[in-house]
């Protein structure tokens, strides 16, 4: 489709774009003081576009601008997912004490601008798109981690972060141009149609590339081994900003790795053979290997820590373990299951955050001792956390077990080779669940027993709702979420 | 899907209580009154609900009338559970009596529980209780009526224990609970069972699937009936599991009426009812035999009690034998009549009796008293004269549960024993069953009487409290009234028949017996064929061995021209038996609870001293080094080996966070390229 015809499909962006360029001029006009209306701005111009995406879910997928992005309904889910998260962090920003000493403008800003990155993520079909997609991501998180400019940990965390991302998009860079060397085009069906006729003697070649691109990707998802990053940034960042990293970009990444590898290296209809495209990678073993890394990694590492905020961050490093078991198999039921996944891992990821937040609000603190007591301090707090440990470690009647439910139907339904991901993904179930419950047990068992209660405030409170009633209900009733998905199911494809 | 008043109505009286539920439960204590009204409010409109309902089945009535909706609940592939309603006539009549007499309890409890402690959450419990009993009648799968039927569990535990302060009734609601999971576990393995076969677990499948005869048929399809039947031992209290329900008469008397009498323990009935079809000729047997023997060993229990709530208890165990024996006989339809009539005097009586002990409380109180049991019979008499409007109405209820003539239970019960005669007759080995239905039959007329004349009759034998003896106010007399009122026979035969001995009426005929769904079976034709031939001959036996209770009761306790004290010295043995309930609770403990302690108990040792000690502590401990490894390897390894070390190095003149930085990003970085390079290596093996 021509860049003028595509325009009518892009309006979303456009939106979002105007969105933007509101915020800017609006926070020329406000005071400090004041600044939490260019979250309003920017939320209601998410609202808007968030209703334009769900407009154009049900258009039929096609590409636009020349083949550089598509729009399907898949890429419409996980802008949906993105939005949701956005609007939530948004929210919890207006009442993050930390932001206080800050104009918030820039902020807000900044934010809009990575949810117009991450929309590009999840729907490029294009090696250079998806380039610049990633960095204007990674770009926007290096200036929001770094947003707390008196506070050092933070700027700690910024300029790691900087180094570490440009390091990551180097090595992808590099995958990414060999990919181009062999296929002579950037554009991912034009990239498939070429590696599939290729005969062996590429073989080196590519694997490396595909190797050093998933670095790349592993970056975004923070999976073992590219994950140093991810422990220092989130603690150093701004909560909220901890909070919106473990799940917006995590979105956008697994939508760019199911679209890159799903699409492009496996003929889109799931792994035929147990390598991936023509080469003899051996897919599942490399994936599920990492994957079960990743998640005991995660897990063991969040057993030692003494900050919750911290072992929240080792938390998200094992809940993307547990998003890559189904990696392996690369069939749709492996995509629909990464994608309740992520929907039901946006409410319960956030919602525990939020609480930090707004612990650290209350004790200045959120260490494991900040929380002592807090289910007598605060009981409303108390039982949230306590509904979101539940469902983060996956116990029935909460959603993420309904998460685990569907990952682990994934790997048992593909058959006897991938048990021992199911098996590794239970043992570290059950290893999660040790310091999950230790904040339980915090919360509940340790520290004094006060009479006095308080309750939260009425804009934390409503977070707090909008967080802990989809973690609970998505684990008693999940059904129109799972059709949603199954609807959403449709890439473009131009082998169709 | 929800078009039509016949399924949004129900769906109304499902959900309202919850409502109130929710709302009592959260901020009843803030509400004005502590929020009383808004489940009285809520109860009374499922009420009119039903009545629309109900009015609406009689102007268009339709033998067949079936209407439901479903929501698909879990659909992952072959495995589905579609959740939905299912609304026939039998599911209205049932409506109508559990909103009835739910808001009965309801308006009585504004009176009987005020300044009540946890008066909100007495309430807020009563709500979740209609909601979770509407939801046994309305459910069209076994799901969820099996999670309605935990939810009714719960709300008994939480309603039995309300006083939970006092020993005996936080004991009296573990026991009803647990009794009751007993079996509940049956009925699950019973869900199971249809399902593994069937492959469904909504009814009308199920029927199908049984009547094609390929899918489960025999040995399996009698085990799958006996255990969802054994749900019904649970709930229903029947022999061997009926221990639960006379101590659940610790909670209120309100709830005694409501739930351990009209409702809840009529809910194992309504849902043998709703499944018949699915019990082989063997399993209806066994449920024949159960239900007579609980009948006969709940009457004779009855007949020695002093505490007065203790024998309706014993009686609604009894009542509750007749209607499984009816199950069982296949005049299925006899024992939803008789749990209709039955809710509606048992309830009554439960009323009664609340309104004489708190009649008694108060008395006592008066008399600062504290130490004499407001519940034992022999505490009382002549309260005729102070309490007219509580007498009548309880002996006219008295009468219905005794089986006279122009009185509602006369026209159930008769069915029943005319439907066990002619099962009988059919089956001459089985004769012992319409023998323990007439015998307890009989009991009953004894025993009810004997409550009504030491209560209200004779001298009244504490005098000193006796003034202060007075009928209760309207709140509770009014329900009285009313459920007092329809314990009369022409509530149920109008308006085709004025006759008050014949059952055919609008209500026998408003209910159509199905066929079971298993080949072979006796049609339900049939069956109301050889019931109508046994029908006279049974009629004249009830009516004797009524007439020989009551007389027996007028001679013992009016007249005392035969001593029951010289009676009970004679039959010592027998009247010990009966006195200390067969000894049930005795010899369960004896020969099942302490055997099964003793187990538990070396279990656990074994559990503490090897298991704990050495595998989940070792497993414990090798999780921890490990971890501590993995963290020493993050920390110690990168942090203190290579960053602090290089830090230290450069730190000796400086700025130690700088060195952090620089030190563990190259690390980082280091670790990335590793990674790729020891992943393209492994690969290539």
């Amino acid at each position: 489709m021509t860049n003028l015809q595509s325009l009518e499909f892009f309006i979303p962006e456009l939106i979002l774009t105007i969105t933007i360029l509101a915020a800017l001029i609006t926070d020329l006009f406000v005071k400090k003081s004041k600044t939490n209306m260019i979250g309003w701005v920017l939320g209601v111009g998410l609202v808007v576009v968030g209703l334009s995406v769900h407009n154009l879910s049900s258009a039929p997928p096609t590409t636009l601008f020349l083949d550089m992005i598509v729009i399907d309904p898949f890429s419409s889910f996980m802008k949906i997912v993105i939005i949701l998260s956005t609007l939530l962090v948004i929210v919890a920003s207006w009442v993050n004490d930390e932001l206080e000493k800050y104009r918030k403008g820039e902020y807000f800003t900044i934010m809009g601008i990575m949810v117009m990155g991450l929309f590009l993520m999840t729907s490029s079909v294009d090696i250079i798109m998806l380039y610049i997609s990633i960095e204007v991501v990674s770009i926007m998180s290096f200036v929001l981690a770094a947003y707390l400019k008196l506070d050092t940990r933070s700027n700690e965390a910024g300029l790691k972060y900087v180094i570490y991302g440009a390091f990551s998009s180097g090595v992808m860079l590099f995958g990414l141009s060999i990919v181009y060397g062999l296929a002579g085009s950037t554009n991912y069906f034009a990239i498939q149609d070429t590696l599939s006729s290729l005969d062996g003697s590429a073989n080196p070649a590519l694997i490396m590339a595909l190797l050093m691109i998933f670095a790349g990707f592993g970056y975004k998802i923070s999976s073992v081994p590219f994950h140093f990053w991810t422990p220092d940034v989130y603690e150093g960042s701004p909560s909220t900003i901890t909070a919106y990293l473990s799940v917006a970009p995590k979105a956008a990444g697994f939508a760019m790795i199911i679209r890159f590898f799903h699409q492009v290296f496996s003929d889109s209809i799931g792994l035929t053979s147990n390598s991936i495209g023509s080469t003899d990678l051996p897919w599942p073993e490399i994936i599920g290997v990492l994957a079960v890394v990743t998640m005991t990694m995660g897990n063991l590492v969040a057993i030692q820590q003494k900050s919750i905020k911290r072992m929240l961050a080792y938390s998200s490093i094992a809940h993307a373990g547990y998003m890559m078991l189904a990696l392996p198999v690369l069939s749709m039921e492996a995509v629909e299951s990464i994608m309740i996944y992520l929907f039901i891992y946006v409410f319960m990821n956030l919602g525990a955050f939020f609480i930090v937040i707004f612990v650290k609000n209350k004790t200045g603190g959120e260490s494991f001792e900040d929380f002592e007591g807090l289910g007598w301090k605060m009981p409303i707090v108390g039982a949230f956390m306590t509904l979101f440990m539940l469902s983060l470690t996956g116990l029935p009647p909460t959603a993420g077990f309904v998460g685990k439910l569907y990952i682990f139907k994934t790997l048992v339904g593909a058959g006897s080779e991938f048990l021992w991901l199911v098996i590794a993904g239970g043992v570290n179930s059950v290893i999660s669940l040790y310091y999950y419950f230790h904040v339980v047990k915090v919360m509940f068992l340790g520290g004094k027993r006060s009479d006095v209660i308080t309750y939260p405030p009425s804009t934390m409170f409503g977070l707090m709702i909008f967080t802990a009633v989809p973690s609970l209900i998505l684990g008693l009733y999940w059904n129109p979420l799972a059709s949603w998905v199954k609807d959403s199911l449709v890439f473009y494809n131009q082998v169709m | 899907m929800i078009e039509s008043p016949m399924i949004t109505f129900p769906l109304l009286i499902l959900f309202l209580p919850l409502i109130s539920f929710v709302i009592l439960i959260f901020f009843g204590k803030k509400l004005p009154r502590q929020g009383d009204w808004v489940a009285v409010g809520s109860i009374v409109t499922t009420f009119i609900l039903a009545v629309y309902l109900f009015v609406q089945m009689l102007t268009s009535y339709d033998a067949n009338f079936s209407h439901g909706a479903s929501l698909s609940w879990i659909d992952m592939g072959a495995f589905k559970i579609d959740l939905g309603i299912l609304v026939d006539n039998l599911t209205i009549v049932m409506l109508l009596i559990v909103t009835l007499v739910s808001s009965c309890t309801h308006i009585f409890s504004l009176e009987y529980m005020k300044g009540d402690v946890r008066y909100n959450r007495y309430y807020a419990y009563l709500g979740l209780f209609t909601f979770s009993m509407n939801g046994i009648v309305l459910a069209d799968n076994l799901i969820s009526m099996y999670m309605s039927w935990e939810l009714v569990g719960v709300s008994s535990y939480l309603l039995i224990g309300h006083w939970f302060e006092k020993d005996s009734a936080a004991n009296a609601s573990k026991k009803a609970f647990l009794t009751n999971r007993v079996g509940d576990i049956g009925f699950f393995i019973g869900i199971m069972l249809l399902y593994s076969a069937v492959g469904a677990f909504t009814f009308a499948p199920i029927f199908d699937s049984i009547s094609g005869g390929e899918a489960i048929a025999g040995m399996t399809l009698t085990l799958a009936g006996l255990g969802i039947f054994m749900g019904a031992v649970g709930k229903s209290s029947q022999f061997p599991l009926h221990i639960w329900l006379p101590d659940a008469m610790e909670g209120p008397t309100p709830v005694s009426a409501l739930m351990h009498a009209a409702t809840m323990v009529a809910a194992g009935v309504y849902m043998c009812v709703r499944l018949f079809p699915i019990f082989t000729a063997d399993a209806l047997t066994v449920i024949a035999y159960i239900g007579a023997i609980t009948a006969i060993l709940a009457a004779l229990t009855a007949i020695t009690q002093n505490d007065i709530k203790k024998v309706l208890a014993y009686s609604t165990v009894s009542q509750l034998g007749f209607m499984v024996l009816a199950v069982g006989t296949g005049v299925y339809t006899a024992a939803f009549f008789h749990l209709l009539t039955h809710a509606m005097f048992k309830a009554n009586l439960f009323y009664c009796s609340g309104s004489v002990i708190h009649s008694m409380h108060h008395a006592l109180h008066e008399a600062h008293d504290h130490d004499t049991d407001p519940q034992d019979m022999r505490n009382m008499g002549g309260f005729r004269e102070k309490m007219p409007i509580t007498y009548y109405s309880m002996l006219i209820s008295t009468l219905a549960i005794a089986g006279v003539p122009l009185f509602s239970g006369f026209l159930s019960k008769d069915a029943i024993l005319a439907g066990t005669l002619a099962f009988a007759q059919q089956n001459p080995v089985h004769f012992l069953l319409p023998l323990l239905g007439f015998s307890a039959a009989a009991i009953t007329a004894f025993y009810m009487f004997r409550l009504i004349f030491m209560t209200f009759h004779g001298k009244p034998n504490m005098k000193n409290i006796f003034k202060d003896i007075h009928e209760s106010p309207k709140e509770m007399t009014g329900p009285i009234v009313l459920l007092g009122a329809l314990s009369f026979f022409i509530f149920y035969t109008l308006p085709s028949n004025f006759n008050p001995i014949k059952d055919k009426g609008w209500f026998k005929d408003l209910i159509v017996p199905r066929n079971s769904a298993v080949p072979g079976s006796l049609t339900a034709n049939e069956i109301a064929e050889y019931a109508h031939y046994a029908h006279y001959l049974a009629m004249g036996l009830s009516l004797f061995v009524a007439a020989a209770g009551i007389l027996l009761a007028v001679l013992m306790y009016q007249r005392q021209s035969i001593s029951s004290e010289k009676l009970s010295n004679k039959f010592g043995f027998l009247y010990h038996w009966s006195y200390n309930k067969f000894y049930f609770d005795e010899n369960y403990n004896r020969y099942l609870y302490q055997p099964f302690l003793r187990l538990a108990n070396s279990i656990s040792w074994l559990d503490w001293e090897f298991y704990d000690k050495y595998f989940i502590n070792g497993f414990g401990k090798l999780t921890k080094s490990f971890s501590k490894i993995s963290g020493k390897f993050d920390y110690d390894g990168i942090d203190q080996g290579l960053v602090d070390g290089f830090g230290r190095v450069s730190s000796v003149s400086g700025n130690f966070l700088r060195n952090i930085q620089t030190g563990r990003l190259q690390n980082y970085l280091l670790f990335v390229v590793a990674g790729i390079l020891v992943i393209i290596i492994a690969q290539a093996f």
